[in-house]
């Protein structure tokens, strides 16, 4: 006799499994593999007669003379440069992002109110149009001669060079072009905010701005980390930003030396040990994220 | 030909420490050598041709030392007489904005196919993009500087003249050239000089080394480079006066010219792309090293009210400072319509139809009967850019690059790679 509980518990015990098998084969097709297939070629120790790599599948023939060259030239060479100017770039782009991203979302999370959805959706409204387009929008804008110089003079500030190599251009196209994204998780956060918890906090006599302080910022905190993070990944291998706004060697940024040997000649190996050492620094403020929200959602507990 | 990657002996091997500088500088270089020598060496022997191959299993050829291409059983040309494919796409690999696209749309009509440009911007580009596997083009436009090698890798096929007739039209010393004896492979599409193009109406004075132009600061901003490693790293090389041999393998010449191109980004915030047509006319940039194909389709680009005398070109006085080049045609091994393109080969070595895509990308085709007198006089040329012409006799003198060994081409890459980090 079939035991029903038994048969149940033997159901349960292939089906969850079995449920998470599309996403191990996706994480295993579109990531482990990639993954791997980088490292053969940021390994390789032979070139052919164009210059190419040649991809080292097996482990064992794994030569670390490029890779090592690029970690040297990394912290004390010509690649230094380009990841301070990463790092610097995102981080200020970040704070931009941060000073007119906070103020966006916790208006439209508690203030909007009937007007949250057009908020919202004029927030999104520039992912209607093509990122490329939006960012050669801007290049017109900026020439020498273009309306944003105008504007400036009108004012009675000199014209700027914006195009020609200007830092400055790079971090406010790459504040812009990601800011969305910083607002969507920080919005989402904001609004799961009990209610309840601000009235108690001013029943009990907290005037506003220390309940935002107190209050609010503390359970935004996760939202706040959350919008850094899924802006500064992309935003560190950014190259296309960077490339119509400045496509200077003066603003290099490390998407740029990874596209320049990657699509623009044949060293893949050097491109493919600068996408192994970005992920590798990326990776380590991925887990410093992932440690946050373990915490944060043990705290919950 | 093999590359067996568990072979030990073909292992590119760890350079022994060097200083920081050397390491930086000449690590790549090094180590690309050390490894691809005995690597390149072991498979010399199907090379043939010249004897200065320089550990590269392809022929290198000079104008003193001439190549004729290897032709292989493995890799026949087309036979006589077939008919030409129809319908579908005939897919050109070429650099943008090189081949006038009423050439190409009047070709496509007459045959019945459509024709697409895939674009590249440099050598390193364009065979990347000719190798990818699954990856089919009926014609590629390859300088002699990468040719060898090309032929060595079987990615081009032998032409069958007999559908080339049009080929007696070309320069008699192009029938013939020092890097395909016999025109088996390739036939000439374009011949340039390397100078810059600059705007006369924001440019007050020429200095007598009309480079120092990207030197200088008062078109900070405004100042761009060919993005093109060769090109670059050559013309700082003839600038400095580093050496009049733009194909060293010597790496302290190539980083100090590279030294001096890195200095043009704090300098003068340079810029690099291969846009001058463009740029220039329409004001982007003020000083932009420029191919004299350029300099002649500025003109087209012009905005409105503006006239050619806006622009102007500079290149070294004597022919022997010049650096010279010349485009060519070939039928990539991968050609799905290879008889239409032997076909279009034909008609862009036809006096008119040559004339037309000339009157369109500003690039001159070797072609004798379009003489530069008689471009002249057709008013193809405005009066002021008449220095942007090419001539017969300036291949005697000037400077050409050369196919170098793949070591030589990492140095360059590696010192490029540099500049384009920021320094």
């Amino acid at each position: 006799m079939a035991d029903p509980a038994a048969d149940h518990r033997r159901t349960t015990r292939r089906l969850w499994p079995a449920l998470a098998l599309p996403g191990t084969l996706w994480l295993v097709a579109l990531f482990l593999v990639p993954v791997y297939a980088v490292m053969a070629v940021a390994f390789s120790g032979n070139i052919n007669i164009f210059g190419e790599p040649i991809p080292a599948w097996n482990p064992l023939d794994w030569q670390f003379a490029t890779f090592s060259q690029v970690v040297t030239e990394s912290v004390s060479g010509p690649y230094r440069a380009v990841w301070v100017r990463t790092a610097v770039y995102t981080g200020l782009a970040l704070m931009i992002c941060a000073a007119i991203g906070y103020p966006v979302a916790y208006y439209t999370a508690r203030l909007a109110g009937k007007r949250r959805g057009l908020v919202l959706a004029l927030i999104l409204a520039p992912w209607w149009i093509n990122y490329i387009t939006r960012m050669l929008a801007w290049v017109n804008l900026l020439q020498d001669d273009g309306y944003v110089n105008k504007a400036l003079g009108i004012v009675g500030v000199a014209p700027v060079s914006w195009l020609a190599g200007n830092p400055v251009t790079v971090v406010i196209a790459l504040a812009y072009g990601y800011l969305p994204f910083f607002i969507l998780p920080l919005f989402a956060s904001l609004d799961r905010i009990d209610q309840r918890l601000l009235e108690a906090s001013r029943d009990l006599g907290v005037g506003s701005v220390r309940t935002f302080l107190h209050v609010t910022l503390p359970l935004s905190k996760l939202g706040l980390v959350t919008a850094f993070v899924v802006t500064a990944l992309p935003m560190a291998g950014d190259y296309y930003t960077n490339t119509i706004v400045s496509s200077s060697p003066n603003t290099t940024m490390i998407g740029n030396q990874i596209e320049l040997f990657l699509l623009q000649g044949p060293s893949k190996n050097f491109g493919a040990a600068l996408v192994l050492l970005l992920s590798l620094v990326l990776l380590f403020f991925m887990a410093y994220y992932l440690v946050l929200t373990q915490r944060a959602s043990r705290e919950a507990r | 030909m093999s590359f067996d990657p568990a072979d030990p002996s073909l292992r590119r091997r760890r350079p022994a420490p060097l200083g920081r500088r050397e390491v930086l500088r000449g690590g790549f270089w090094l180590s690309v050598g050390l490894g691809a020598s005995p690597l390149l060496a072991a498979c010399g022997g199907d090379g043939g041709g010249s004897a200065q191959s320089g550990g590269a299993p392809y022929p290198l050829a000079r104008p003193d030392d001439p190549v004729a291409q290897p032709l292989k059983d493995s890799n026949p040309p087309i036979e006589d007489g077939l008919d030409p494919e129809s319908g579908g796409v005939l897919r050109i690999l070429n650099y943008d904005q090189y081949m006038a696209p009423g050439v190409m749309k009047t070709f496509g009509a007459e045959h019945g196919v459509e024709v697409q440009v895939t674009p590249y911007t440099t050598y390193d580009e364009m065979l990347a993009k000719l190798r990818a596997p699954g990856e089919s083009f009926d014609l590629v436009f390859p300088g002699p500087s990468v040719l060898s090698k090309m032929v060595y890798a079987d990615l081009i096929q032998p032409l069958n003249k007999t559908y080339v007739p049009n080929l007696t039209n070309v320069w008699p010393e192009y029938q013939d050239p020092w890097y395909d004896q016999g025109a088996r492979y390739t036939v000439p599409y374009t011949i340039y000089d390397t100078g810059v193009l600059y705007r006369a109406d924001r440019v007050s004075s020429v200095p007598d080394n009309g480079y120092d132009l990207m030197w200088d600061e008062a078109y900070a901003g405004k100042i761009y480079l060919l993005d093109d490693q060769q090109e670059a790293i050559a013309m700082s090389l003839l600038r400095n006066g580093i050496t009049t041999d733009i194909n060293t393998s010597d790496p302290a010449l190539v980083a100090q010219a590279t030294d001096s191109l890195i200095e043009l980004i704090d300098k003068v915030q340079v810029k690099a792309n291969i846009n001058a047509y463009s740029e220039v006319p329409e004001g982007t940039a003020t000083v932009h090293q420029a191919w004299s194909g350029d300099a002649i389709a500025g003109q087209y680009y012009l905005p409105k009210g503006e006239g050619p005398e806006v622009l102007a070109y500079w290149r070294p006085e004597s022919a022997a400072e010049r650096v010279i080049g010349n485009d060519n045609i070939a039928i990539p091994r991968s050609a799905e319509k290879p008889v239409l393109a032997h076909l279009l080969i034909n008609d862009l070595l036809d006096d008119k139809i040559g004339l037309k895509n000339f009157g369109w990308n500003g690039y001159q085709p070797p072609l004798t009967t379009l003489s530069a007198q008689f471009l002249v006089d057709q008013g193809y040329i405005p009066e002021n850019l008449m220095n942007a012409v090419v001539e017969p006799s300036d291949f005697e003198e000037g400077l050409t690059f050369y196919e170098v060994p793949p070591t030589t081409e990492a140095l360059w890459r590696q010192s490029w790679s540099q500049f384009k980090a920021g320094g």
